[in-house]
């Protein structure tokens, strides 16, 4: 990717709802504002969504009645975040279904 | 791009909180859902991590919107010393705590007790995060918000019974009655005057406190409570029950305290749950002994469930005894205050106020903003008086006794020509300018005591422009109402001069001049000035109350024409205005004494400060990048945009606090004989009535300060006697043998007055 597609398309992602999974396992949810050559990432109006610990897991486990459980991540507001570049194993786009090609 | 973050307050907020006494937070923040049918995430990873490898160093894509100045305020993910939610590999580990597990009463106790210490941390002024908010049983009840108070139980769902375990019952009551109470409390706070962070944490991080649900309910859970319990006096140790039983009593007390404005018509009705509740304290201090503390209940790992940007910080540890006695004088105070509905008069109400918040310790913020509640509530003045009442009131105490400016049929008068049409007009007029600056000293009074000096300095300034608005209206009326001059023999000035009584600018002048003296004092009772400075500071001080002791003589040579006018009307008047008249006769025999002690104890002070800086036995502190020029200005900022009394100038200043040609032995003699005038002051003040000194319903605190006047006046005397003692002994004269301790406020007899204590060193 040269230069100006990579701004173009950094650029393009401005504003649209990003995911972004740290490596502590929490994931990011709030809309992009900017970015680095670090990759550190600014996120705006972010909710933070936390895995189910071991202990709950296994409570549900133990509580459910078929094979598999389902349990929702826990979440709260966070407002303006920084996550920095070394501490982010994955990031996601939100795209709308219908206007996918 | 703000911060569209919570604890900023939108605008639908504000009007609920206008529109209802409870008015809940503003709606959660909700988090979207992550699953959704219409929406996909595509994993952009490597996409972009290509992409910002070709950006140059310092180069950034960044939205035209977004400034950096913003991303200062962003929380930064995985710094431990931000982000609360950071997990540290051992949180992982960390076995929730289980709420439901089986508590044997000393537990609950404990628990209790622990709750009511994080209560207490909470209105010294410490957030909910890092209090109340630490506990898992707080935690489980608040979240998510119940909508009933059948929801709100530690185990939502899954068909518990919350009364299965009696013990977790009474634990439940306890903390359904100590959230809803703290609700209370909380709009309480917010709905009045006080400092964020700085008196008072509002913040509830989104939790409701109970808002949702009915007060009553809470109320029957805890008298639930109280007869399980009574019921099972066999299984457990009746001294158990007792102890338990008494913090439920106290949760029932507290909801019925916290809602006693509503009786703010029937004041023995309103001190009737703070009077219960004082009477059951002492036991339950005692029972304390019996309270097993569960520390494991209690996390500051929970602060990562809060919606706050705050940095996780640890939970506050007060100890029980600290706790439990700032909860009695919550209760004390809170009864006291009750006592400010019964009105007197509007002086008795000032002093009320002013001697209610100087006590020391300060009452607590929410016995303060009870009383602006009480105070100003629905802009009635305790409950049933309006604003004009007070300040017609106050006029007729200080300087207009049954004048005719304040008769109430002046207002039915049509006639555009007659001059009670023009008084009317004229006074109400005045009434609208001088309403805010008058109450705002009331509510200055209820602020923390360092607001109430710096709010006082901003408060002068309008006080100021209320006098030329005074003198304006004054001249309009003196020639409606045809006054004629008085020949009145000032003590300063020789020969008379034609004077006209000018009621409105007197009573202004006075109120601006007192607030100058309190500005100065309070000075001292916060310890902005150096001890080398004590000498100009007292200098002042008696410059002021000397400008109010000839202002107030003034005053009383006008109320003394209005009696002897009134004695020579051959009609016998209405017999309010006798006593009317006598009230205010009596109010500037008080006000002079007042201002009299204030200027002899402050001239005698001034003195001694002055020999102690003569014989180097108070040294200034290096100052390197200070004058004595730059400081008095500092010092005297606050009354520069005063017109009258005139500031004096630096030079004025300097030799009025050094008297250059005034010789030690006369300074000597100077300080004696003021603190001797100051000293019988105090005596005739102390030996005041209440209604003599205008303190009906405060009275004991004011004869309190009036003696610790006296006491100062004492340990001025003796301390100008041991220097005088010593400099008459000592051969060298650079070496007294002396040594000059300055105490703090604290320790001083009276706040206002810091007398030095004079060490002889052997």
């Amino acid at each position: 990717m040269n230069k100006d597609e990579a701004h173009e398309y950094l650029s393009s992602l401005l504003n649209q709802n990003m995911r972004v999974y740290t490596t502590d396992g929490r994931m990011f949810r709030g809309s992009f504002k900017c970015t680095d050559p670090d990759r550190n990432i600014v996120l705006a109006n972010t909710h933070e969504y936390r895995q189910p610990s071991e202990g709950e897991r296994s409570a549900a486990a133990a509580n459910a009645s078929g094979d598999s459980v389902t349990l929702d991540m826990t979440s709260r507001y966070l407002g303006l975040v920084v996550v920095p570049g070394h501490h982010i194993v994955k990031m996601e786009a939100e795209q709308f279904l219908s206007q996918m090609k | 791009m703000a911060d569209f973050g919570v604890g900023v307050p939108d605008g639908s907020a504000e009007i609920a909180r206008l529109s209802l006494g409870q008015g809940s937070s503003p709606a959660e923040t909700l988090a979207p859902s992550i699953r959704s049918e219409g929406i996909i995430a595509v994993d952009i990873t490597a996409k972009f991590s290509d992409a910002v490898k070709t950006l140059e160093p310092g180069a950034i894509v960044k939205d035209g919107f977004f400034t950096l100045f913003d991303s200062v305020a962003a929380l930064e993910i995985m710094d431990p010393k931000m982000d609360s939610g950071c997990a540290a590999a051992e949180a992982e580990v960390e076995q929730l705590y289980d709420v439901s597990r089986p508590l044997l009463p000393e537990e609950v106790l404990g628990i209790i007790d622990q709750l009511l210490c994080h209560e207490m941390s909470w209105h010294l002024g410490y957030p909910l995060s890092q209090t109340l908010f630490t506990s898992f049983y707080v935690e489980a009840l608040s979240m998510p918000d119940p909508r009933s108070i059948q929801e709100a139980t530690f185990i939502r769902g899954g068909g518990h019974d919350p009364n299965e375990q009696l013990m977790l019952q009474v634990l439940r009551a306890y903390c359904l009655g100590m959230l809803k109470s703290c609700g209370y409390v909380n709009e309480r706070i917010k709905s009045e005057h006080y400092y964020e962070e700085e008196d008072f944490v509002t913040n509830t991080y989104n939790r409701t406190l109970l808002a949702s649900l009915p007060t009553s309910a809470i109320q029957d859970n805890l008298l639930e409570a109280m007869a399980a319990l009574r019921s099972q006096t066999s299984s457990i140790p009746e001294h158990l029950v007792e102890a338990l039983l008494l913090r439920l009593k106290l949760r029932h007390i507290f909801l019925d305290a916290v809602e006693c404005p509503k009786h703010m018509k029937e004041p023995e009705l309103a001190k009737k749950p703070w009077k219960e509740g004082l009477a059951i304290l002492p036991a339950l201090k005692k029972t304390h002994s019996l309270a097993s503390p569960v520390d494991e209940a209690f996390s500051a790992k929970l602060q990562r469930k809060l919606a706050s940007t705050m940095p996780p910080r640890p939970i506050v540890q007060l100890d029980f005894d600290v706790a439990f006695g700032h909860l009695n004088s919550l209760f004390e105070d809170a009864m006291e205050l009750i006592n400010v509905l019964h009105y007197t008069d509007s002086q008795c109400l000032l002093t009320f106020v002013t001697t209610f918040q100087a006590k020391k310790p300060q009452p607590i913020v929410y016995v303060r903003t009870l009383l602006q509640t009480f105070l100003f509530d629905a802009m009635e003045v305790l409950g049933s008086m309006s604003i004009r009442q007070l300040l017609d009131d106050d006029f007729a105490i200080l300087t207009m006794p049954a004048h005719q400016y304040l008769d109430r049929l002046n207002d039915e008068v049509e006639a555009v020509q007659d001059p009670r049409y023009a008084m009317a007009q004229q006074m109400e007029l005045f009434r609208t300018r001088a309403a805010q600056p008058f109450l705002d000293i009331l509510r200055t009074a209820c602020q923390n005591r360092c607001r109430v000096r710096r709010t006082l300095c901003h408060l002068l300034r309008d006080w100021e422009a209320l006098q030329l608005d005074a003198e304006e209206i004054d001249q309009i009326l003196q020639v409606k109402a045809k006054e004629q001059p008085t020949m009145y023999r000032s003590s300063i000035g020789s020969g008379g001069v034609e004077s006209y009584s000018l009621p409105l600018s007197s009573w202004t002048y006075l109120y601006k001049l007192r607030q100058m003296e309190l500005i100065i004092q309070l000075g001292f009772e916060l310890e902005i000035y150096q001890a080398d400075e004590f000498a100009g500071m007292y200098w002042y001080l008696n410059y002021i109350s000397k400008s109010r002791l000839h202002h107030t003589e003034r005053i009383k040579m006008f109320v003394i024409k209005r009696v002897e006018e009134a004695q020579a009307q051959p009609m016998p008047s209405d017999h309010t205005v006798g006593t009317q008249l006598q009230r205010s006769l009596m109010y500037t025999r008080l006000s002079l004494l007042d201002a009299a002690v204030t200027w002899e104890l402050s001239d005698s002070l001034s003195c001694l400060y002055t020999i102690l800086n003569r014989l180097k036995l108070i040294k200034a502190p290096p100052r390197p990048y200070g004058t004595d020029e730059l400081r008095y200005e500092i010092r005297m900022r606050p009354f520069a945009p005063v017109g009258l009394p005139v500031l004096p100038t630096f030079e004025e200043f300097t030799t009025g606090t050094t008297q250059p040609d005034t010789d030690m032995e006369e300074l000597f003699e100077y300080a004696e004989r003021a603190v001797e005038g100051a000293k019988r002051g105090f005596e005739a003040l102390s030996k005041m009535t209440a209604e003599e000194s205008f303190s009906v319903g405060s009275h004991q605190r004011w004869a309190e300060g009036a003696k610790n006047g006296l006491k100062s006046c004492i340990a001025t005397k003796i301390a100008i006697a041991a220097v005088q003692k010593a400099v008459a002994k000592a051969a060298d004269p650079d070496d007294l043998k002396l040594k000059v301790e300055v105490p703090t406020p604290e320790r001083a007899y009276h706040a206002f007055w810091i007398v030095p204590k004079i060490v002889l060193l052997t």
